[in-house]
């Protein structure tokens, strides 16, 4: 997974491309950790460029949500497509966190 | 044969202590030597470079009985011994534990090919005479020094194995004990009897221990249960969830023949229970063979594949939060026709996640094309379709998978 981080005001907007895997799994760990340190009002996760997640990435992303529940921050998924949205769908993860599809 | 050990007990061969302990200096010598002058020269040489125990033999026999009465660290003959016993050196590394034993052969070589037969009698090395005292010292030392490094080498991959060996047979009990948590047998047969169905299962872990678990559960005389759970990740922390939902399902009164509520209750019993990032994708289903109908839910599993005689393939829809996420969750019910002849494929996300040698995911389009295949030319009683389907699927697909697949299969039988 790559990604690029973007601070506008209090809201951060980050696009994430390639898999959200295991294998992500130290990189969305600092996305997380930067989310609780750096006094941020809105997350914005942009997974219009991610091709692929599966079930160690959707814990991830419940990771996030708890984190940023916590640190009240207003956390949103954006934009899925393809199998992340079939995943996101299956799950019902826009159910538990805000997605604008 | 004179053994210079000051106050060393003559006991043969003391228990040896740890090899990495063991310098130059502890290290025992055996010289080989019928000429007193040269004997000399080498222990001189051999105590210069601290070596306290050398024991000195002038004749094959004394060499041999002095390796019999304790195994050297390294053996210094005088290559007149080997033409009267070319098979000394195999001799001396013949013995327990001396298979890798060091020989340096001392003497006079006038040519190339006088070197190569005596290292093919098995020396490891040649000290060619005339030496000057330093040399000897240098290669001596060299030859020591490698002794105990191997020795230490040695000892720690003998440690190594016997943590390998303890690790998969502890491994070993513990995938006895997971394979334990699935319906054997005689279950399945009873399930099979009892409901004229066919029930066909493959359970394949990605490593000594998988995140997944599947069950089969009487309900009465015309209904019975199957479920598929798949914990996130795998390996031994995601074998430990799977243990948990057994213990559960075993002990806790769970409403089992309506499956929202039932995923309902568990996910209720493990939020709190698994780590942040854990939870379950699983599918539970009633069949009711009387009302000829199949009732399930869905937390996050993937989407099953119903096949009904004289109809297409039908993809039962899926949706649902994965089990352990929230206490919001709610599950709801499906019903689908299910007659005499029908089949479910339930399997787990790794059929179709899982990459081919080209790095490409299977994919769910993949699985259908294959269940179609497998199904194609059957007398629609399932008999079969499962292995079949398998042994096509992993034609393309790489062993081991990246994680857990497990597949179940259930006909009805034709009336």
């Amino acid at each position: 997974m790559n990604y690029t981080v973007r601070d506008l005001g209090g809201v951060r907007e980050i696009d994430l491309r390639g898999q959200l895997t295991f294998e992500a799994n130290d990189d969305f760990r600092r996305i997380i950790e930067g989310m609780e340190k750096d006094k941020i009002s809105d997350c914005v996760l942009n997974l219009g460029s991610l091709d692929f997640i599966d079930s160690a990435g959707l814990g991830l992303l419940v990771l996030a949500n708890n984190t940023a529940n916590r640190s009240r921050v207003r956390l949103k998924l954006k934009q899925p497509k393809g199998q992340v949205r079939e995943m996101i769908e299956i799950s019902e993860f826009h159910t538990i966190i805000p997605c604008e599809f | 044969m004179d053994r210079q050990a000051p106050a060393q007990p003559a006991a043969p061969s003391p228990a040896p202590s740890p090899a990495a302990a063991r310098s130059v200096g502890g290290q025992r010598v055996l010289v080989g030597q019928p000429r007193a002058g040269i004997a000399t020269a080498l222990r001189r040489g051999l105590a210069g470079i601290g070596v306290r125990y050398v024991d000195v033999a002038l004749d094959v026999a004394g060499v041999l009985a002095s390796a019999e009465a304790g195994l050297p660290d390294l053996v210094v003959i005088d290559r007149a011994l080997l033409d009267h016993a070319p098979d000394l050196i195999a001799s001396l590394r013949a013995a327990d534990g001396a298979r890798e034993l060091p020989v340096l052969v001392l003497g006079r070589f006038g040519s190339a090919a006088d070197r190569r037969a005596v290292m093919e009698l098995g020396a490891t090395d040649i000290l060619a005479r005339p030496i000057s005292r330093a040399e000897l010292a240098a290669r001596l030392r060299v030859h020591l020094e490698n002794r105990s490094l191997n020795r230490s080498l040695r000892e720690v991959i003998r440690s190594l194995q016997t943590f390998h060996t303890g690790a998969v047979q502890r491994m070993q009990l513990a995938r006895d004990m997971q394979l334990a948590l699935l319906p054997d047998v005689d279950a399945c047969q009873d399930i099979e009897r009892r409901y004229a169905v066919r029930l066909d299962s493959h359970f394949e872990s990605s490593s000594e221990l998988g995140g997944d678990i599947w069950g089969a559960r009487v309900l009465d005389e015309s209904r019975f249960a199957v479920f598929l759970c798949d914990f996130t990740g795998h390996g031994v922390a995601a074998a430990l969830n799977t243990f948990r939902l057994h213990a559960l399902l075993a002990k806790i009164d769970l409403p089992g023949d309506d499956p929202a509520e039932t995923l309902g209750a568990i996910n209720r019993l493990l939020v709190g229970l698994l780590p942040e990032t854990q939870f379950a994708a699983m599918l539970y289903a009633v069949v009711d063979t009387v009302e000829d109908r199949l009732t399930y839910a869905t937390a996050g599993a993937p989407k099953p594949i119903i096949g009904i005689p004289g109809h297409n393939l039908l993809v039962g829809e899926s949706v649902g939060l994965p089990l352990g996420v929230s206490l919001k969750a709610s599950y709801r019910n499906r019903v689908i026709d299910f007659p005499p002849g029908a089949f479910l494929f339930l399997f787990s996300d790794a059929l179709f996640e899982s990459r081919d040698w080209e790095g490409r995911p299977f994919g769910y389009e993949g699985v259908l094309d294959l269940v179609r295949w497998s199904h194609r030319d059957l007398d629609g009683q399932g008999e079969g379709s499962l292995a079949k389907l398998l042994d096509r699927y992993f034609d393309v697909m790489p062993r081991p998978l990246a994680d857990d697949l497990t597949a179940l299969w259930l006909t009805r039988r034709g009336r």
